[in-house]
């Protein structure tokens, strides 16, 4: 089976989705996001079934890439995809209050099958954007899951917050898509060539730099605004926090790490031509410090858990982006720069959404999301708490987690490319982040919370969490542990 | 007949500042989506100049380019529809799209 | 002069047409015409006809807005169809047979789509 037949299924799964939803009367819509979760868990095993290309030469695998890395990212969008839906059965209350505005006659769950069929539409578009190679599909998948996240960002019609943040992210990500244009316009302008193996070549021999460099200005602003880094990471906090919450963990999860792999597509033919590679590092190195400096001092004030979580996602992004910076010049680390920005997302995924799932029933539970819902959480749900815990230890990079081998590779990597001043940042913002992950830690086990009436919060609200998630939760805790003690089992996947 | 790249590149810059400009300093969120568009054209603009310039020796253009701006009238007009069915539900909650207004979400 | 640029001479023709005709008739009527004293009386409505209040700019129907929504959805298809009529013929004599289901199924997910928004009553124009 040809690897792109996977992206039509996903599609087919989502439109599915929405037929059953308007021709069938279905009585219970949380079988709809059951009928996702099980349709993608086929294409997830699906993935190890794929054939190599028959023909490679033809012109559509110009446009679709088939690497180890390419698999690797759609796993992660798979295996997100399946977590976004598992947390959206738990968040139906929410939708009833502040969705689309429901008349008297209709379903009371009507504008859910919408909320599950879209990340369907959006799994398949981080698909496609993981194996893009070829400056249309990179558009077009690219453009697939942000006008998808303008819808489900918004989703919450009736809820202020939800709105602003909708309006905010529409406004930056239309801003993004028009940079990204003229860039890739001017990117084909410099080369001759939309293909990335065609621009890797005119690169490599081009003389004048000047034009690849205007195209390179566009298209790094455009990305870092995908993946949350500096020159355009200021709606990250804004969205995250006005996002729904399921919404919030794919938009960090999927949008990261799909934008990861796409930039670095994008930057291999620069890092390659040695013309431009010294420049390109220059700048990536930049925005590596740039993006940790904010990431982790702005995560310090921070008091609404889903604000915190969006900035230490721009940290994460600074890390990232200083892998990429290590690129041409990693001599004698262990692992490619390739390798190390797929582990450290694959890392990062595992840990946002633990931190997601469990940020979603205590928020729908205490109907807020700042601190005061996460104190004494210990008490009330002990379950809860050590999940938190274990998925905030990894955030941080404690050892023998798998966010501590993600920061270490990179780590290597900025030492073997002698990138001193962005790793010497780097540490500190890692130790800035021991801080701000452990003062939810503190609350969760030290302090007790009041209620709105100035009584300590129970236990009641907090036992109602669906199976689905419960399984989810588990699973992604033991994959913490296991991998933090075995990362080698990851990057085995990447040869 | 060529008279060269330059003049399309420079209006399609032009073309694309004034967009950009107008992102930046109007506060009208209806203006500000005009701008964006305006600056989706400027770079459908430079792609048709570059596939010209690297024309075939049949001396016709470069379709690759071609293929990537049909897309992107495509994406613009899905952004459009989605785009102004948010601004309008925020105008039914706030009466009005002043992006001034949108300021609930602090630091 | 070069010949292709010779084939836009009619349509720069019809735009010179076009905008001397606008300017003309306005010239014409600001010299033809006789200076107009404005005052109060002038310019209230004349025996019969609407009093001049409320805004200039009439507010229309949310409805209207979504129709055309969906009529620039639908309208953008042919932006791929028409290259796609062009180069058919050639395509399927060189022995591209997948060439025309491609399209059935780019129009196909279109038509699930039409199904969907009139399922959802976004075409219904009387209720609500």
């Amino acid at each position: 089976m040809p690897a792109y037949y996977l992206e039509i299924i996903v599609v087919l799964l989502g439109l599915a989705v929405l037929t059953f939803d308007a021709v069938g009367r279905v009585e219970d819509k949380r079988s709809l996001a059951g009928l996702g979760v099980l349709g993608l868990i086929v294409v997830f095993f699906l993935l190890f079934k794929t054939s190599k290309p028959a023909d490679p030469g033809s012109v559509f695998w110009k446009f679709y890439a088939t690497d180890a890395l390419a698999f690797f990212f759609k796993g992660i969008a798979i295996l997100t995809t399946i977590v976004v839906l598992l947390m959206a059965n738990d968040f139906i209350p929410v939708l009833q209050r502040f969705g689309p505005p429901v008349e008297a006659k209709a379903h009371p769950q009507s504008g859910f099958a919408e909320f599950v069929a879209l990340p369907l539409f959006l799994c398949a578009g981080l698909m496609w954007m993981a194996s893009a190679n070829h400056l249309v599909s990179i558009f077009v998948s690219l453009e697939l899951v942000t006008v998808t996240f303008y819808v489900l960002v918004a989703y919450l019609r009736r809820h202020e917050l939800s709105l602003e943040a909708g309006v905010k992210y529409l406004i930056l990500g239309a801003l993004s898509t028009g940079l990204l244009v003229y860039g890739l316009a001017w990117l084909y302008g410099a080369t001759g060539a939309l293909d990335l193996s065609g621009i890797e070549g005119a690169l490599a021999t081009t003389e004048n730099p000047l034009p690849a460099l205007f195209a390179l200005a566009f298209i790094l602003a455009a990305m870092a605004f995908k993946v949350g880094a500096l020159p355009t990471a200021f709606w990250i906090p804004d969205v995250y926090q006005g996002a729904p919450t399921p919404v919030t963990a794919l938009l960090a999860v999927g949008s990261k790490s799909a934008g990861f792999i796409v930039l670095m597509r994008l930057m291999t033919p620069f890092l390659k031509s040695e013309l431009l590679s010294g420049k390109v590092v220059a700048v990536l190195a930049i925005m590596a410090v740039a993006t940790l400096l904010y990431g982790n001092f702005a995560a310090l004030l921070q008091s609404n858990v889903k604000r915190l979580l969006g900035y230490s996602s721009i940290s994460h992004a600074g890390f990232l982006v200083l892998a990429l910076a290590s690129a041409p010049s990693h001599g004698g680390a262990l692992e490619t720069p390739a390798t190390t920005v797929a582990f450290y997302l694959a890392s990062y995924a595992i840990t946002a959404l633990l931190a997601f799932l469990v940020l979603s029933i205590v928020s729908a539970a205490r109907h807020g999301d700042d601190l005061n819902s996460f104190r004494g959480l210990a008490k009330a749900s002990p379950f809860l708490a050590l999940l938190m815990l274990l998925s905030m230890a990894s955030m941080a990079g404690v050892p023998l987690t798998i966010g501590f081998w993600g920061k270490f590779f990179v780590f290597q990597q900025a030492v073997f490319s002698r990138l001193w001043l962005p790793l010497g940042v780097a540490v500190i913002g890692a130790a800035a982040g021991f801080y701000y992950y452990f003062r939810l830690i503190f609350s969760m086990y030290l302090e007790t919370a009041t209620g709105a009436d100035g009584n300590p919060l129970g236990k009641d609200t907090l036992t109602k969490i669906g199976a689905g998630s419960r399984i989810a939760m588990i699973l992604l805790a033991l994959a913490i542990i296991g991998f933090g003690f075995f990362p080698g089992s990851i990057l085995a996947l990447l040869r | 007949m060529n008279q060269g790249i330059e003049p399309y590149l420079l209006v399609s810059g032009i073309l694309f500042a004034i967009g950009f400009a107008g992102v930046v300093l109007r506060r009208n969120i209806i203006v500000i989506f005009m701008c964006l568009e305006m600056m989706l054209s400027a770079a459908n603009l430079t792609l048709v100049a570059f596939s010209r310039h690297y024309a075939t020796p049949l001396s016709t253009p470069d379709y690759q380019a071609h293929v990537l701006l049909f897309f992107i009238i495509t994406v613009a007009a899905a952004e459009v529809a989605v785009g102004l069915a948010i601004i309008v539900a925020l105008f039914r909650t706030r009466r009005s799209i002043d992006s001034d207004s949108v300021s609930a979400l602090k630091f | 002069m070069n010949e292709s640029l010779d084939n836009y001479l009619p349509v720069l023709l019809q735009i010179l047409i076009a905008a001397g005709f606008a300017v003309a008739t306005l010239i014409a009527s600001a010299l033809l015409g006789k200076r107009a004293r404005r005052n109060e009386m002038k310019d209230s409505a004349y025996e019969c006809g609407m009093l001049p209040i409320g805004e200039g700019q009439s507010r229309f129907s949310v409805k209207f807005y979504l129709v055309a929504m969906l009529f620039v959805l639908f309208d953008i298809e042919v932006v791929f169809l028409v290259p796609w009529a062009v180069v058919f013929k050639e395509a399927v004599a060189s022995g591209a047979t997948q060439f025309f289901y491609g399209m059935l199924g780019f129009v196909g997910v279109l038509f699930l789509a039409y199904l969907y928004a009139l399922n959802k009553g976004a075409l219904n124009w009387k209720e609500s």
